[in-house]
């Protein structure tokens, strides 16, 4: 008798035991911003209380807030040197920046040696033609035009990485070319992402158009669970992940879109062609490190499967490229939940 | 051996099967309703049940015509440039939101419906 009385309280504490979900008294929530780096901005985390989590979000809007600033191309802000100052003053003169600026722009030109010029900051000049195409397409679909192809060429003669020259001991940076731009729309949301993941809770999951980010475990012993979007139909995922810290970033031919007469063009520009990459649907990078990992996908996008796989293999990412075929690197799979 | 049955063990028994039947219903997924919040310019502003069929046009600086249908939402037409919110398709899970930037509109399902945490696209 006491054997079925045990046998069945272990079969109650069996029931118990299996679920797994957010520590007591805890709860899930997710708070959206609409105002940072022209995306959407997504937090999630757990917290006794919704109070207590629109806290700890804001704190982490209000980090981005400052990044979103210094990093703007598009307006200026009373009081700020930021990236649109720099462009305004190319070929004219040198501008004094926060330090932000200089260790943001130093990582930029070491990401542009390290990807093999792919992901390049002074594009700015080409990019501005497609966005001014897109925004025009948007607007009066039935009158979207690619830009002009003589225009591109010739901006593409203004895209060295060179002119851009950073002086530490003045703490300035100066365009030398007066008809070369910063464009920093690769690289800027990751590296501002990671540089607020550092400073905040633990816990917590940052998306900043994106570019996905954990500060540790969602509770103890239970990942984040991370969809990849299937380009093919966006209402599917095509993979999930397990994500205790770090970052995931996906660039995507689906993303930030127009169409010019039924075919549609992306925003991913290759600074060779100056048009859109078409080697892939969709690239999915995994690293440690949220700056490096936005660098990496923009590059890893515009590049063919052995380059791309010699290039994940010298800075330690894991990555899923989506193509007509799919491939991934050995470490992506054993983050992969089924 | 001889099986005596006592009241002892027979409350021993009742008691047990209870405890399993009382965590059973506790761990039961519970039937929630879920619906889609809508939001804009950061104000919820309208919930909508997935179970009840809808068509609903939001004016913030754009016009979206949000139809709830067969236990999904979505953002079914648009005036904003892009039309990225109509693009994002049919939806059902909180890891998956709608959101048109233009317009400042945001669809968030509230119910637990998914174990997945957040869509990276």
């Amino acid at each position: 008798m006491k054997r079925i009385a045990v046998f069945l309280l272990a079969a109650v504490l069996c029931f118990g035991g299996c679920r797994t979900a957010p520590a007591k008294g805890q709860k899930q929530y997710t708070a959206t911003f609409l105002n940072l780096f022209d995306t959407v901005t997504t937090v999630v985390g757990t917290a006794e209380s919704e109070e207590a989590f629109q806290e700890k979000a804001q704190t982490v809007h209000d980090a981005l807030l400052v990044y979103h600033r210094l990093f703007d191309i598009y307006h200026t802000y009373d009081g700020i040197a930021n990236l649109k100052t720099v462009n305004d003053q190319a070929g004219k003169a040198p501008v004094t920046v926060d330090g932000t600026i200089m260790e943001f722009l130093t990582d930029c030109k070491a990401y542009y040696t390290q990807t093999g010029g792919k992901t390049n900051v002074m594009m700015g000049r080409v990019l501005r033609l497609w966005h001014e195409a897109r925004t025009a397409g948007a607007d009066d679909p039935q009158n979207a035009r690619l830009p002009a192809a003589d225009a591109l060429k010739a901006a593409a003669d203004h895209i060295a990485i060179d002119a851009l020259e950073i002086d530490p001991a003045a703490s300035t940076v100066y365009i030398r070319d007066p008809s070369a731009s910063l464009d920093v729309g690769a690289v800027a949301k990751g590296w501002a992402t990671e540089r607020v993941a550092r400073e905040a809770p633990d816990g917590m999951l940052i998306s900043v158009g994106g570019n996905v980010c954990a500060t540790g475990p969602k509770a103890v012993g239970t990942p984040w669970v991370i969809g990849i979007s299937d380009p093919a139909d966006s209402n599917r995922n095509c993979h999930t992940l397990y994500v205790n810290d770090g970052a995931v970033v996906t660039s995507g031919d689906y993303q930030r879109t127009y169409t010019v007469n039924g075919v549609p063009y992306h925003h991913i520009i290759d600074p060779k062609t100056q048009y859109p990459a078409t080697l892939w649907h969709s690239v999915t990078v995994v690293a440690a490190d949220s700056a490096l990992a936005d660098a990496l996908s923009t590059a890893l996008f515009l590049l063919p499967l052995e380059e791309g796989k010699a290039l994940a293999d010298a800075c330690d990412v894991d990555v899923l490229w989506i193509g007509d075929e799919e491939h991934m690197t050995a470490g992506f799979r054993a983050k992969l939940r089924t | 051996m001889k099986r005596v049955w006592k009241w002892g063990d027979a409350a021993v028994v009742g008691a047990v099967l209870l405890a399993a039947l009382f965590v059973f219903l506790l761990f039961l997924p519970k039937e929630e309703a879920a619906y889609a919040a809508v939001y804009l310019d950061g104000t919820l502003i309208d919930t909508l049940p997935l179970n009840e069929d809808v068509q609903i046009t939001y004016t913030g600086n754009y016009h979206s015509t949000v139809t709830v249908r067969n236990g999904k939402v979505a953002v079914t037409a648009s005036d904003c440039p892009g039309e990225d919110c109509v693009h994002s398709g049919w939806v059902n899970t909180p890891a998956r939101s709608i959101v048109c930037l233009p317009n400042r509109l945001e669809i968030r399902i509230a119910a637990d419906t998914s174990d997945v945490d957040f869509v990276v696209r």
